[in-house]
């Protein structure tokens, strides 16, 4: 079902001056998996996005994408190599346009010298912002509206779809259905799915446990710093989950592979 | 919700039956009955015919000359406003930029190029036009100032642009030892500058060229674009890898520059560079700014509105002084008229939400 390992990460570790984040911790993402990571409050699963994703480098342990070793000096050098990252709530321009925002940071301009000046091809940039999420599933309307006339769930749609269809590689969603109604996080969840069909790896992480056991092939647990469970979905249920993710239930760790 | 109207949402099963030309057009009449624009024009259209009806002179070519004249000097720097106000900010030292920019203009003229009132027709030519590229320097100069205080010490637009104002209007009290410098009142350009000579100025055909194309750039070009993300979201912009502390540079960079190009105008009306040319104008470009529909939160305005913002301003202004009324009113009106803008922006955004 899944394929090669695209992502990994080696015993990485993160201290915010005497406090440690992420102690060691080490997890493989395979191109066509959907990983989850869980862990309570507090556990390093911030810490662990933003290092997975440019925003700060560990102190210690490699990062490796489609086997070579990264160091990534900030996000823009990540997304750049294929690994896009969705924050929770914060995705996108809300005064900005549905195509505006998908576009963002990778305008197409117009043929020749105005281009070369920076002028947009808009009209190009709606159809096509429209075709990409249309293809990841989402269907939204006109693309010449402002993100800021969208619903809650519609604008979290556009920002994954955003994601999904710029990422090459690798796409982290942090908390992506967070605030949520069931049927638009039942939305999110479907794109998800298709992010996965077209063969990228997706690392999801939620607090919503119902959603990690729906979405996930794998699902990594972290608890103080630590990845302390890491083993196939099927072998976890709402209950075992909690227990691990709380440390009422003790775990030797599994290797995912 | 108006979610349920959307004449493209896409639900395989329903068919398209309803047809949604006439709902397309209630919208559109209705956009276009709350659109900014309209409105700015509404009230400019209203305040001329009152001004014409209580003082028939006012409806006249000199009229519109002397407003558009003085219009020159401010929609300058209320455009750079705008694109500083977009972006999330406030330029306060536009103001004092086109006071010392113009006086190191005029100082550079009078003292290294050693132009006097000997000097006029085509001669003024060049020095006018290296006064020029000295005026501008200086405004870029005070933006890239601003632009380090925001970026590199990490000072509030508000704070920052408030120390260089004053640092602005001190330096060109110093400059110019508090008297206004140049004595080029002969050259045919600054003559041509008179509304009663020329309505339609060489000098304001610059700045309508410039206005518009700083408006391409604002509305139709990545320049614009990032502005706008950066106001409406920095973090957003920032993932999206947009460069958001350079951008901010050239934002604070331009708003500075076109107060410089400001400071010249102003010299060429006046036929001299003075330290206080420019005092309170930063408040007419962010009332123009403000009635233009920008939101100082960042994120919204468009240059249009700034243009007939200014326009309003200029046009209230005029026309109070015409009918009589004492011109130490004209600041209240003003006021007015920006609380009622501001209104009217919170009104209408909420009526959007609901």
């Amino acid at each position: 079902m899944t394929g090669e390992v695209i992502y990994e990460v080696k015993n990485v570790s993160k201290r915010y001056g005497s406090v440690v984040a992420l102690d060691g911790a080490s997890l493989k993402l395979h191109a066509g998996e959907v990983l989850g990571l869980v862990g309570d409050n507090g556990a390093g699963k911030s810490t662990l996005v933003k290092v997975l994703s440019g925003a700060h480098q560990p102190n210690g342990g490699k990062i490796y994408l489609d086997g070579v070793e990264r160091t990534w000096g900030s996000p823009r050098e990540a997304l750049e190599a294929g690994v896009e990252t969705l924050y929770q709530d914060s995705g996108l321009a809300p005064h900005l346009t549905v195509s505006q925002n998908v576009f963002l940071g990778r305008e197409k301009t117009v043929k020749g010298i105005f281009g070369t000046m920076g002028f947009l091809a808009r009209k190009e940039m709606e159809h096509d912002a429209h075709e990409d999420l249309e293809r990841v599933g989402i269907a939204v309307p006109a693309s010449d509206r402002p993100v800021s006339q969208l619903s809650g769930g519609q604008r979290q749609a556009v920002a994954i779809g955003r994601a999904v269809a710029w990422a090459r590689r690798v796409i982290i969603l942090d908390e992506p259905t967070n605030h949520l109604g069931a049927r638009q996080a039942g939305e999110v969840l479907h794109v998800i799915k298709a992010a996965k069909a077209k063969g990228l790896g997706v690392i999801f992480i939620s607090h919503t446990l119902p959603h990690v056991l729906e979405v996930t092939d794998r699902v990594v647990v972290l608890r103080l710093g630590k990845i302390v469970m890491d083993a196939p979905t099927s072998e976890f249920d709402g209950d075992r989950l909690i227990g691990v993710l709380t440390g009422t239930i003790q775990t030797v760790r599994v290797e995912g592979d | 919700m108006t979610n349920s109207n959307q004449t493209t949402a896409r639900k395989p099963g329903v068919p398209a039956e309803q047809k949604p030309v006439p709902l397309a057009l209630t919208a559109r009449i209705s956009t276009l009955a709350s659109n900014q624009s309209t409105i700015l024009i509404g009230v400019m259209v209203l305040l001329v015919v009152v001004f014409s009806v209580l003082e028939p002179k006012f409806f006249s070519a000199l009229t519109a000359s002397n407003i558009l004249t003085d219009w020159g000097s401010v929609v300058l720097i209320a455009v750079g406003q705008t694109f500083v106000v977009i972006s999330g900010g406030i330029d306060l030292s536009v103001g004092a930029v086109i006071g010392l920019s113009g006086v190191v203009s005029a100082w550079t003229m009078a003292n290294v190029l050693k132009v006097d009132q000997t000097v006029s027709g085509s001669d003024a030519s060049g020095p006018l036009l290296i006064g020029t590229l000295v005026s501008v320097g200086v405004g870029l100069l005070v933006g890239l100032t601003n632009a380090f205080l925001i970026n590199k010490l990490r000072i509030v637009p508000f704070i920052a642009t408030l120390s260089t104002m004053g640092a602005a209007l001190g330096l060109s009290v110093i400059i110019s030892s508090g008297q206004p410098i140049g004595s080029a009142n002969n050259f045919d350009l600054i003559a041509a500058m008179d509304p009663k000579v020329n309505p339609l100025s060489w000098a304001l055909i610059v700045v309508i060229v410039v206005v518009t194309i700083a408006g391409l750039f604002l509305h139709k070009a990545r320049f614009g674009l990032y502005t706008y993300a950066i106001g409406s979201n920095t973090f957003a912009a920032r993932g999206a890898g947009i460069n958001v502390e350079r951008h901010l540079t050239l934002v604070y960079a331009l708003s500075g520059a076109l107060a410089g190009l400001a400071g010249m105008y102003v010299y060429l009306r006046l036929g001299a560079g003075s330290p206080s040319s420019g005092t309170g104008r930063e408040l007419d470009a962010i009332a123009a700014v403000v009635i233009g529909g920008a939101s100082l939160m960042g994120g919204i305005g468009r240059i249009w509105g700034t243009v007939l913002g200014a326009l309003i301003l200029f046009t209230v202004q005029s026309g109070l002084i015409m009918v009589g009324v004492a011109p130490d009113w004209k600041k209240v009106v003003v006021a007015i008229l920006i609380a009622a803008a501001v209104a009217a922006q919170t009104l209408q955004s909420k009526n959007g939400r609901k």
